[in-house]
């Protein structure tokens, strides 16, 4: 099933019923929405993270590109002092907090039976590299349009959920060795 | 009570990268609780499966809906305060197809993907290497797509401002449309079967 | 009835609740809250009351010399009014769109016109719907031109006088007026020209580098 594991904990406990694990994330985004008056997202703080290597490695560069420059404007603090950036920190911490108190830290490759482990890293990357792009074009990711836009029926939001899902189901066929 | 706090000067914009990091500890919980750590158990969604990825995202949907309008309803909270992100039509819906690609090609979106790598699946920390690459090459490449990028704007417009229905029934409409995607969810799940419930 | 319902596993009532919030939504009505808003009027009495709803021209300046960019300024004349001269960082919102400007609820505002009137109405309408930082520059712009602008002192002044006389002298030039000494009551009530626009404050809305804050994902 998984290739090499070290082991950290114990037997790994069953995932949560999904109904309450989205009204557990339901909450959080209602709370993000009724304290901050803004919901969650992901994508935007890679792409803070982005600009600001690029700033700190080409800053002339990064000044004259109207995509990065969006992202280093504010020159009174640290471009890497940004919501969606303490916000992504968080996630780290709550996945490690979840999967530390329920035995899943395990150091494994997730695939299906029929693909090596090299081919998987592959393909992990360039779904990675797809997602980049495809995040960017449409403002956002899952958590930050389709959850957080979804909540407040955003039409783009809506729209993207979508193409999201039709995308998605329309190659699944040509990959179903990955996971099956 | 006044909502959004923050948008009534409550607090801070030092607070408020406090609180982002409490909010994130919440949501990459959950995340992690329904499981959504596994890249086999994401991509099961899009072999019907294990539907868990509807599941949880229309609940978690529906949820923070219903919490949004009721608040807004009896004047806790005003709704005119919250962000909504401006729709470009085209380039959010190449975007999505995109996503979607990237989705199953990789098993992980970019929230779900920081859970994985934490938990230490490699092919999570990968896929976040990817991210970055993509929206590095998004970013170098931005001249040529920016007039695409900006295309189709259609400003800050909700569905119920689009479709001109009133907003209490679209919340009724989603809840229905949610309800009967569990129930076909459900259906689906014991007819195909082999859902992953546990690592 | 209940034995139906506790029979229900816990999915199915998860979905029954969520039905039952949905079916009231249709009846439940807008979530935006429109146009009409409820005032305590014996907390307004006592605002004005204590006095703590006006800033002084001395006080305005002093904000605007320091820099601060911590307020918005409101000017609530017409623009061929505020074209002639308008206090620097002033932006100008006539009366009538006001309701519709878009202002953040945690930053002061500091409204002023011509004399007084307008300024108390705006004060009225924008505390009327909440914002509970704003202020009316008190005697509006005439009383700015006056004691900024154009500030005087009598021939036999006392030595009290003559030291805040020396204080406002300076921040009368900042704002390119000219400070008057002696004069008959004729020349002093006479119309002097407004300074030209070009000051050192700067006619645009302080910046420096505070952008607005992004909000997408």
């Amino acid at each position: 099933m998984s290739s090499t594991s070290t082991e950290i904990q114990h037997v790994p406990k069953p995932y949560w019923n999904p109904y309450l694990s989205g009204i557990g994330l339901g909450l959080v985004l209602l709370l993000s929405y009724v304290i901050m008056g803004r919901g969650l997202g992901a994508s935007g703080a890679f792409s803070t993270l982005v600009a600001t290597g690029v700033s700190t490695i080409a800053p002339e560069h990064a000044k004259s590109n109207e995509f990065y420059s969006e992202y280093l404007a504010d020159t009174t603090k640290s471009p890497l002092k940004d919501w969606l950036v303490f916000e992504v920190l968080g996630v780290l911490v709550g996945g490690f907090i979840s999967g530390a108190l329920a035995g899943r830290i395990k150091k494994t490759v997730e695939k299906g039976p029929r693909i090596s482990v090299s081919g998987r890293l592959f393909f992990a990357f360039i779904g990675g590299t797809m997602m980049g792009i495809g995040a960017k074009l449409a403002r956002g990711c899952t958590s930050g349009q389709a959850l957080t836009g979804g909540a407040v029926l955003n039409v783009g939001s809506w729209a993207f959920m979508l193409a999201v899902f039709g995308g998605a189901y329309m190659i699944a066929y040509f990959f179903r060795r990955q996971w099956k | 009570m006044n909502a959004p706090f923050f948008k009534y000067g409550l607090f801070g914009d030092d607070v408020s990268l406090v609180v982002a990091f409490i909010i994130g500890i919440g949501f990459g919980f959950f995340l992690e609780r329904g499981g959504f750590g596994n890249g086999r158990k994401l991509a099961a969604q899009f072999y019907f499966n294990d539907l868990t990825v509807f599941k949880v995202m229309f609940t978690a949907i529906i949820t923070a809906m219903i919490g949004i309008y009721y608040l807004s309803v009896i004047g806790w909270m005003d709704l005119s305060l919250v962000y909504l992100n401006p729709t470009y039509i085209v380039p959010q819906t190449i975007g999505g197809l995109l996503l979607g690609f990237g989705f199953v090609i990789g098993g992980y979106c970019p929230g779900t993907s920081c859970v994985s790598a934490v938990t230490g699946k490699i092919d999570g920390m990968v896929y976040l290497l990817g991210i970055v690459v993509g929206i590095f090459i998004f970013g170098e490449i931005f001249p040529l797509v920016s007039n695409f990028y900006n295309s189709t704007p259609m400003g800050q417009i909700t569905l119920s401002q689009l479709f001109n229905i009133p907003y209490g029934i679209l919340v009724f409409a989603v809840v229905l449309m949610a309800i009967g995607g569990f129930a076909a969810a459900e259906w689906a799940e014991k007819k195909l079967g082999n859902k992953i419930v546990e690592p | 009835m209940k034995n139906i319902f506790l029979k229900l596993s816990m999915n199915k009532k998860l979905a029954l609740l969520a039905f039952v919030l949905g079916l009231i939504a249709v009846f439940a009505g807008n979530p935006y809250r429109g146009n009409s808003v409820t005032m305590d009027t014996k907390e307004l009495a006592l605002i004005v009351d204590k006095t703590v709803d006006h800033v002084s021209a001395e006080e305005l300046a002093d904000w605007i010399i320091q820099g601060k960019s911590d307020f918005k300024l409101l000017d609530l004349r017409t623009e061929k009014e505020f074209n002639e001269y308008h206090i620097s960082s002033a932006e100008l919102v006539p009366l009538a769109e006001l309701n519709e400007y878009p202002l953040l609820r945690n930053e002061k505002i500091v409204l002023y016109s011509e004399g007084g009137i307008h300024s108390a109405q705006a004060w009225m309408l924008l505390r009327a719907k909440g914002y509970k930082a704003v202020y009316m520059l008190f005697g509006g712009l005439e009383e700015w031109t006056d004691k900024i602008l154009f500030p005087r002192i009598a021939q036999n002044a006392t030595p009290g006088q003559t030291a805040a006389f020396e204080k406002i002298k300076e921040v009368s030039k900042f704002f390119g007026g000219s400070p008057q000494v002696g004069g008959t009551a004729e020349e002093v009530s006479a119309k002097k020209p407004m300074p030209k626009l070009e000051m050192p404050g700067g006619t645009s809305a302080p910046t420096a580098g505070k952008k607005k804050k992004k909000e997408g994902c």
